[in-house]
């Protein structure tokens, strides 16, 4: 038993009567010989990973050793307390918790990979802020992250999920639809259901470059996480509404394909191109760097 | 298919800043490290593309050098791996390169290495999410996914170069 599209998933899902995260643990057992229970606490243990990283987010309002990034986490939280914020608890919760996250990753701390660590901040943002808001188990946020992963795996082997192969989509893109689906399950919402969120939320991120600033993984990339959190819950809240992608996911997931196969190198992970290339990306890149700028002068003529 | 479970995309566990260019390369370097049997004395490394624009900012330097130190992804120490290299009295030089000539991937390094008694070269992806190929042994071409069992010690017997 395997799946190699979301199509294949469904059907499986639906001839044995399974949500997504079910139907992800019983193809490992069948892949690996474990036991379901094994699995299940190897999920475990990844969960409690992501929540130490997020609790080492929160408390540290270091900036990061580039002196780019950090501290707003600390900032969000400071800012969720007072009460005043707009998009209600759940997401604001959610950003927090995916600043935390993607702050502890640029200080090269310890975090998940999900399903890319430039991605790592958008899935245990959703996931944390479902435990704070609402009365879900734990034992169902590691279902949900079954479920993330059915998602990532069908992509990551159809298309890409790394910036330098596809473009920005392909990490933030596919963790949002991941995180999205994950979401829609962990609320009851039908597998069906959960696909068009996955659909939803990587159409909206199409396109996406990947153009970290000198070269690290934190200017855009921590706030495109954070940004990645709300797509993840509107889509989840449009599909759980019964709201369908009207092109199907394997043909969104197709684009994004061929989007990234056509992206210049520039705009792939290279630094040489999009936000990188700003007076004043180039500008902190000379800075931080210590080295000439040779591909960038050599870009700018 | 190169993603085989579902740990493949939820994990790894690794410190940061990328999967594909940090915790993918200290695979890489420790499939290297665990080829050779022990911490190589000399490395020259090559970064094509995507690694030799962006090897400081993701710490893909210090990646390949903690895997070839036999760290783990997930090691903290990683951190610390020009340090820890210099007490192994380790001989690192590096190179950069455009396109890697010998797979068409923006993510590839060559390592050569050699311990006191034994020689090696690998060309190692980073395929992306942590997963990595070696593609190149000793200039002939390979396909070992490091998400898979790997016998190191028959791959010992078959590839290592007695210097002797």
């Amino acid at each position: 038993m395997d799946f190699h599209s979301m199509n294949d998933l469904l059907q499986l899902c639906e001839e044995k009567e399974m949500t997504m995260g079910r139907l992800m643990m019983e193809t490992e057992e069948k892949k690996t010989g474990k036991s379901s229970d094994e699995i299940f606490t190897m999920m475990k243990e990844r969960l409690f990973k992501m929540k130490e990283a997020v609790e080492k987010g929160i408390t540290d309002p270091s900036p990061s050793p580039s002196g780019i990034s950090g501290g707003d986490a600390h900032l969000m939280k400071e800012y969720k307390d007072k009460g005043n914020y707009m998009t209600g608890g759940l997401v604001t919760d959610a950003m927090k918790y995916a600043f935390a996250t993607s702050e502890t990753n640029a200080r090269m701390g310890v975090i998940v990979a999900t399903p890319t660590a430039g991605s790592a901040g958008i899935l245990p943002g959703c996931i944390f802020a479902l435990e704070d808001n609402t009365d879900i188990s734990t034992d169902d946020l590691v279902m949900g992250l079954f479920t993330a992963s059915a998602i990532g795996y069908v992509i990551a082997n159809r298309a890409f999920i790394s910036g330098a192969a596809g473009g920005c989509q392909a990490e933030v893109g596919s963790a949002t639809a991941m995180a999205s689906a994950a979401i829609v399950e962990m609320r009851g919402g039908t597998p069906e259901q959960a696909v068009h969120a996955a659909a939803m939320s990587l159409k909206s991120l199409l396109g996406l470059v990947c153009d970290p600033v000198a070269g690290l993984v934190e200017v855009p990339c921590i706030k495109r996480n954070v940004i990645g959190t709300a797509i993840a819950f509107a889509s989840a809240d449009m599909a759980l509404a019964g709201i369908k992608s009207r092109i199907p996911c394997d043909e969104v997931i197709g684009a994004m394909y061929d989007i990234g196969s056509s992206m210049p190198r520039t705009l792939k992970e290279t630094s040489l191109g999009g936000l990188a290339a700003t007076p004043t990306g180039e500008d902190l890149k000379r800075k931080l760097m210590a080295k000439p700028c040779r591909n960038s002068a050599k870009n700018t003529g | 298919m190169v993603f085989n479970s579902c740990f493949d995309i939820i994990g790894p566990v690794m410190v940061g800043p990328s999967s594909s260019h940090t915790a993918g390369v200290v695979a890489i370097g420790k499939f290297g490290h665990d080829l050779l049997g022990e911490i190589p004395k000399s490395v020259n490394i090559t970064f094509y593309d995507s690694f030799s624009e962006t090897y400081q900012g993701h710490g893909t330097d210090k990646a390949v050098i903690g895997g070839l130190l036999g760290l783990g992804t997930d090691n903290p120490e990683i951190k610390h791996a020009f340090e820890l290299a210099e007490k192994e009295r380790m001989n690192i030089s590096f190179e950069f390169e455009e396109r890697c000539p010998y797979y068409d991937h923006p993510n590839t390094l060559l390592i050569s290495m050699k311990s006191r008694e034994n020689s090696v070269e690998i060309g190692g992806v980073s395929l992306g999410g942590g997963v990595s190929k070696i593609f190149l042994i000793n200039g002939q071409p390979a396909n070992i996914l490091l998400n898979s069992k790997l016998d190191m010690e028959s791959m010992r017997e078959r590839y290592l170069h007695d210097r002797r």
